[in-house]
């Protein structure tokens, strides 16, 4: 019997499924540690953004730390942003309180953290805590009461929670951005918080390029389990980690203090750019390249912003601006230092 | 009848709240009603293990046996799988009653056996020199295994190690972590975690981290510690002044010959009157020790 033939058609067959599967070996191993299916649903993710609606972003202008100015800002900030109905819910306020040094802003202001606590109340929040764990203070007390945040919170009698020492919990880190994890540890509150507001200041990062209400969210890693400074986090990567922060949190909302920002060497060492700014909106991407925007960086000049992006980890294409417009707002802060 | 002295209405106060915090399983957490934990438990047993009622001493030593996972290290809690930093914490503290006991042997192997993040090329070691200026070859010991070292878990594993009366089979591994203390000092003297510099600016020390390294330097190598050190650590244990702070700041003081009272005023005013310092177990056992004979463990001469 005659051995069969391998015919042109054949042979192109073949030609095509080893393409196919090699391609396919070389994707997989492009794509580790996260790995191909992950990395495709994060780029078919980023493309649906481009057919979705907006996200809207209320800026603020001409603002500065009087309480009642504040207030009314705020109030209307919230509402032309169309955030979400907080009444009932168990809310999780997160300032950056990443350390403290006299004549330096690098703090969220505590009138505006107070602020966001009278409008949450006021909107029938049913349990509000302030949140935070350093990241170089093993006590956050300190911090806390320096920077006048402890007055604030204590006038209006809501809690502060060290959320270094919180009763830590694992939890899945969702959507592939720590691989090689089976778990994140984070503190109770935050897990059992309906909503976070991410209330950041608006400066500079000498690592990060920014740091605003997504970086913020270093601050909820429990220095207990990661250590000081939160080490895991660069080991991971400081893109992948807040990225995959922001994905493993209930949801997260932000409002922006750049009332007074940060230029320079931040997030510790720069210097204080009077901007008389608020940024507030639903969606933590698109307020942040907002606001990047105002400091005179282009999103693709951050990496965690064009991942973003790229990732559909927000919105980051279609963006709506109300209350001041972004050119008005513009300034260019003097970058960090690499 | 006699009424109890202040001093001792303090102790009774104290005993109290730590009664109060103690949990069913034995176990002391950051606060009241928190989950049981290896620092706050090994702390409140290492200040007060003479004072407390036996059985909560029992119940508490046998909790700190009770987490120590298979491989010999602790991790938060019992429910934390993965071994880590506060195994020298349990060390410390299980070492008091037996330094050769089966569990402090475990717990010091898992200590010399956790791996360090260790550069692995030259390109990579300059970097680090570059954006750092810290010499990234040294080993101290890390948060977690296979991480970066930092000052405080360094500081409390060689104080560890020094408690399981480890440190003589061990002089070169101990050698070279003193050379990372020495290494990762700030510019003007003192600690932070680890970086004295960054990005072409100067970091400031904190007390936390200074307290730890001067206690373990004294215990391990006197000559290393400079006149700056001490302060480093006057100043930012005052400029931070909470609990925790002063409480470690006037135990390494005091362990190196240096009074501040003024420090131990600050402390003493801020217990509350339930006896506890800010509600934590693990402040008040701090606090504890400060004010009554400082650091536990002395320098074997």
């Amino acid at each position: 019997m005659a051995a069969p033939r391998l015919t042109r058609r054949a042979l192109l067959r073949l030609l095509l499924l080893a393409g196919i599967g090699g391609g396919l070996a070389i994707a997989e191993r492009r794509t580790r540690p996260a790995g191909l299916r992950t990395f495709l649903g994060w780029i078919l993710r980023g493309w649906r953004r481009r057919v979705e609606p907006p996200a809207v972003v209320a800026l603020g202008a001409s603002l500065s730390y009087d309480e009642k100015l504040l207030r009314d800002a705020l109030a209307e900030l919230w509402s032309q942003a169309g955030m979400p109905d907080v009444a009932g819910k168990r809310i999780l306020i997160k300032p950056n309180l990443i350390e403290w040094i006299e004549g330096r802003p690098l703090v969220t202001a505590p009138e505006v953290v107070g602020a966001v606590i009278d409008l949450l109340r006021a909107r029938g929040a049913s349990e509000i805590v302030v949140g935070e764990g350093p990241g170089f203070r093993r006590d956050a007390g300190p911090v806390v009461a320096q920077s006048g945040l402890e007055a604030v919170i204590a006038r209006r009698n809501i809690p502060f929670i060290d959320l270094n020492y919180d009763d830590p919990q694992p939890v899945p880190p969702r959507d592939g951005w720590f691989p090689g994890r089976s778990h994140l540890w984070l503190p109770r509150h935050v897990i059992e918080a309906d909503l976070i507001v991410s209330v950041a200041k608006l400066k500079t990062h000498h690592w990060a390029g920014v740091t605003l209400s997504l970086k913020n969210l270093f601050g909820v890693i429990p220095g207990i389990c990661y250590g000081w400074p939160k080490n895991m986090l660069h080991v991971n990567g400081i893109t992948p980690s807040i990225l995959g922060l922001k994905q493993a949190l209930p949801p997260v909302v932000s409002v922006v203090d750049g009332i007074v920002g940060m230029e320079g060497d931040g997030p510790l060492f720069g210097t204080p750019v009077p901007h008389g700014m608020l940024a507030v909106g639903r969606d933590p991407l698109a307020v942040d390249i907002t606001c990047a925007r105002l400091m005179g960086f282009e999103p693709e000049e951050i990496e965690h912003l064009s991942w973003g992006i790229w990732a559909g980890i927000g919105q980051g294409v279609h963006i709506e601006i109300r209350g001041a417009s972004i050119q008005a707002l513009r300034r260019r802060y003097q970058r960090p230092p690499r | 009848m006699t009424r109890p002295s202040p001093c001792r209405l303090h102790e009774i106060h104290t005993l109290e709240f730590l009664k109060r915090a103690q949990n069913p399983d034995g176990g002391w957490g950051y606060g009241l009603q928190r989950r049981s934990m290896t620092e706050p438990t090994s702390a409140v047993l290492l200040a007060m293990a003479e004072l407390l009622e036996r059985p909560a001493v029992a119940a508490g030593r046998a909790w700190l046996q009770r987490a120590q996972h298979r491989d010999g290290g602790w991790g938060l809690d019992p429910e934390d799988p993965d071994s880590s930093w506060p195994t020298a914490w349990a060390v410390l503290t299980l070492a008091r009653w037996d330094p050769a006991a089966l569990e402090v042997v475990r717990g010091v192997r898992w200590l010399l056996q956790a791996p360090v993040l260790r550069l692995q090329t030259d390109e990579l070691m300059a970097e680090v020199y570059r954006s750092l200026r810290i010499d990234p070859s040294l080993r101290g010991w890390p948060w977690r295994p296979g991480e970066a070292s930092w000052v405080e878990p360094t500081a409390l594993t060689l104080l560890a190690l020094h408690a399981a009366s480890a440190t003589a089979e061990q002089g070169e591994r101990i050698a070279e972590a003193i050379r990372y203390l020495s290494d990762r000092r700030c510019q003007g003297g003192g600690w932070n975690f680890g970086n004295p510099f960054m990005l072409g600016a100067y970091l400031p020390p904190r007390p936390h981290p200074t307290a730890w390294a001067l206690l373990a330097l004294h215990i391990l190598a006197p000559p290393a510690i400079r006149p700056e050190d001490i302060e480093a650590l006057r100043v930012e244990m005052h400029r931070d002044g909470g609990a925790m702070a002063l409480a470690l700041g006037i135990m390494a003081l005091e362990a190196i010959g240096v009074e501040d009272r003024e420090a131990r005023e600050r402390l003493t005013a801020m217990q509350r009157p339930d006896g506890s310092w800010e509600e934590s177990p693990y402040t008040t056992a701090l606090a504890w020790m400060a004010l009554h004979g400082g650091w536990p463990w002395r320098r074997r001469d």
